[in-house]
């Protein structure tokens, strides 16, 4: 159900961006190309890619077998030919690049640049190329053209690629399932209001303005303004149906947090490892809401049904159901902070993340094996949606009253602090280990269609 | 007021945004020209706000504002020679506030929940563009913004929330140390126990 006040060109924006790809697709590489050919070369490149890209356009013929989305770094528009001008008018910390903010994404000691895998935050990424596709048969097939075409080019590199898959059951390396919490956008997802979009007064909800994921529209702050200004985007033609692309591939040591959650469930209620790792999280690992059920999961639930997101956490302000620190209420508090949201409802973000590597099989012993999450996330602007949750939500805990302690599930590279888990009494998990490591990432644009097509001709001003 | 003799300028360190940083806090401190009417206004409004503490429970609310202080600067104050006399044409809004985060954050707050306070009080400053929307008044605000030469925070480590807590921690677990020597085992993991349940906010 789409609001018909707001139009969004679906066919200007590309695809997975509002809309999920979701699990129509069992594989997703991503591939990240540097360019060492003049800008003219890659650009012929850049122009045979355009008839392969997917948009956002609904399926008229069921899904397409494989899809196909291009996103770029700034040293990437450069390569391009894109003059310094045009891209000085896109936002600071794109233009930085994500290693250069290290330190304030806490990616340091195990996490720091550094010590992230070649090709990645080093400046040699220029385009990202993200192929999804249903059979391993269609996958291979499309990485082999995707190849081809970048041979007969010439001049074209991948610096890095990262093959993923999904688990079964849609989970996560830990357990959880994971991916389905998005944010209600605006004439394209009005009926994931109720518990996606912003909370208002009388329990309603009201979906976000799409200028908050697409840049071109308006935004939470400009929605209403009766001047219809828009919110600053990059200059014409690259500003309209872009949005900012975080990648980060983040490791997940999961013989380690098994140990850590074993252990601690040894002093937690009889044992009880099941619902303490629910209290990291703040939902089971089947996805029900502590919120709503605080004792045990809900055999039926499904998160893809209405509603099933639907809940506030002002009905449980001292955190006894869900925990104060758990990570869905610090990633998003909804109205945890008071003020009907109004701290909180500038800083959401749409998540696409892909699992990869295989599962380590309950019971065996560890395998080192490279395995975890490729965070994927689509904003309007990196620094107030996707570095703001990350700096002082996940990685700090001042705001929620939590003093210095960091999102337990991410866990800290230090190698300190602890989570409090309100209870009567409270329970302490500590110290904390580094479970998550960040093996290296990218600040990306994701141009429009239009965008894209002016970038090829070499057009964008 | 006697000072030492000036040692000449001190020279700040750091860039400007840095200089306004230390540890935990921030300091924002703005400077705007007002209005002729802001001068008569201003005063009502500020007695007004000062009796009326309903008005400014909500930025009190806002816990990770350690302060917010707004004054009106009508001449500035002469120390001697060397400092030249300065008449000024019109009075001057002098915002300062020290808080823990972000700066977007407390814009954004200020913005979206003090909306008309805002108003209120920026109103009569030249340029001001109105709270909301938010680009134009952040706008407003760094361009009207100046970069200390010196801050300092006693307690770099901590936000004024972890000094609440730590104080409110501290009143809890006075009676239990107080009481706790001449305790049984067992009486005593029961009164540590509530003393981690009533305290846990703080924990
Ligand atoms: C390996 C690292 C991570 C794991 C295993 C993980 C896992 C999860 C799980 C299991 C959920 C609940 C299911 C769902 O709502 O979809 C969730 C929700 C969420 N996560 Fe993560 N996450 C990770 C990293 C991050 C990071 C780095 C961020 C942001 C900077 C983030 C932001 C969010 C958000 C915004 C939600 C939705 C909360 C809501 O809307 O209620 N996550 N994550």
């Amino acid at each position: 159900m789409a609001d018909a006040r707001v139009h969004i060109d679906l066919r200007d924006l590309q695809g997975d961006i509002l809309r999920a790809y979701g699990n129509d697709y069992d594989h997703t590489s991503y591939a990240f190309v540097k360019i060492t050919c003049p800008p003219e070369q890659a650009r012929a490149w850049f122009s045979g890619l355009l008839d392969h890209v997917t948009t956002a356009e609904p399926w008229k013929d069921g899904k397409p077998v494989t899809t196909l989305n291009v996103a770029v770094t700034a040293a990437g528009l450069k390569a391009l030919g894109v003059s310094d001008e045009v891209v000085a008018s896109f936002s600071a910390e794109f233009r930085e690049g994500m290693s250069s903010r290290a330190e304030r994404l806490g990616d340091t000691g195990v996490s720091d640049p550094g010590a992230w895998e070649r090709g990645l935050g080093d400046g040699s990424a220029h385009v990202l190329l993200t192929i999804n596709a249903q059979e391993a048969e269609d996958h291979r097939r499309a990485l082999g053209l995707m190849r081809a075409a970048m041979d007969d080019a010439g001049g074209l590199e991948i610096v890095f690629q990262q093959d993923t898959a999904l688990l079964t059951g849609a989970r996560e390396h830990f357990g959880y399932a994971d991916g389905f919490a998005q944010p209600a956008v605006q004439g394209a997802s009005d009926d994931k209001a109720p518990g996606g979009g912003v909370p208002e007064e009388d329990g309603r909800w009201r979906a976000l303005a799409p200028g908050e994921f697409v840049l071109g529209y308006p935004d939470e702050d400009t929605r209403d303004d009766p001047k219809r200004t828009l919110p600053n985007a990059p200059a014409d033609p690259l500003g309209k149906s872009g949005t900012y692309m975080v990648w980060r591939k983040l490791y997940q040591d999961v013989a380690l947090w098994r140990r850590v959650m074993a252990d601690a469930a040894e002093l937690y209620q009889a044992g009880d490892e099941h619902k303490l790792a629910a209290k990291v999280v703040g939902r089971w690992t089947d996805g029900t809401p502590l919120v709503t059920h605080p004792d045990k999961p809900d055999p039926d639930f499904d998160a893809t049904a209405r509603g099933a997101n639907d809940f506030r956490y002002s009905s449980d302000s001292d955190g006894m159901r869900c925990p104060l620190g758990s990570h869905i209420r610090r990633s998003n508090p909804r109205d945890a902070l008071g003020f009907q949201g109004a701290l909180t409802f500038r800083h959401r973000m749409i998540r696409r993340g892909m699992p990869y590597g295989d599962p380590l099989p309950d019971g065996k012993p560890d395998d080192r094996a490279d395995r975890g999450l490729v965070f994927v996330s689509f904003q309007a602007s990196i620094s107030r949606q996707f570095e703001a949750v990350q700096m002082q939500w996940l990685n700090d805990g001042n705001i929620f009253g939590l003093g210095h302690d960091k999102d337990f599930l991410l866990g800290d590279p230090e190698g300190t602090g602890k989570m409090t888990i309100q209870g009567r009494p409270p329970f302490f998990l500590a110290p904390m280990e580094a479970v998550v490591k960040t093996r290296g990432g990218e600040y990306l644009f994701v141009p429009g269609v239009s965008a894209l097509a002016a970038i090829a001709d070499g057009t964008t001003g | 007021m006697s000072t030492a003799p000036s040692a000449g300028p001190i020279t700040a360190t750091g860039t400007p945004s840095e200089r306004n940083i230390d540890g935990q806090a921030i300091a924002i401190t703005v400077f705007s020209t007002v209005k002729w009417w802001g001068r008569a206004f201003l005063p009502v409004l500020f007695n007004v706000t000062k009796r009326t503490p309903k008005l400014t429970t909500t930025i009190v609310q806002l816990s990770f504002i350690h302060f917010a202080r707004w004054s009106l600067v009508t001449k500035i104050p002469y120390n001697g020679a060397p400092q030249p006399k300065q008449r000024l044409r019109y009075p001057h809004m002098y915002f300062e506030s020290n808080f823990n985060g972000g700066w977007e954050e407390y814009i954004d707050a200020f913005s979206h929940i003090l909306t008309s306070g805002m108003a209120a009080f920026w109103g009569s400053s030249y340029g001001f563009p109105k709270a909301l929307p938010v680009g134009p008044f952040k706008a407003y605000i760094k361009e009207n913004e100046i970069a200390n030469s010196h801050y300092y925070s006693a307690y770099p480590e901590a936000t004024i929330t972890m000094v609440k807590a730590a104080l409110d921690l501290d009143d809890k677990l006075a009676p239990l140390r107080r009481s706790a020597k001449g305790m049984q085992p067992d009486a005593f993991a029961r009164a540590y126990e509530k003393m981690l349940t009533d305290a846990q906010r703080s924990l």
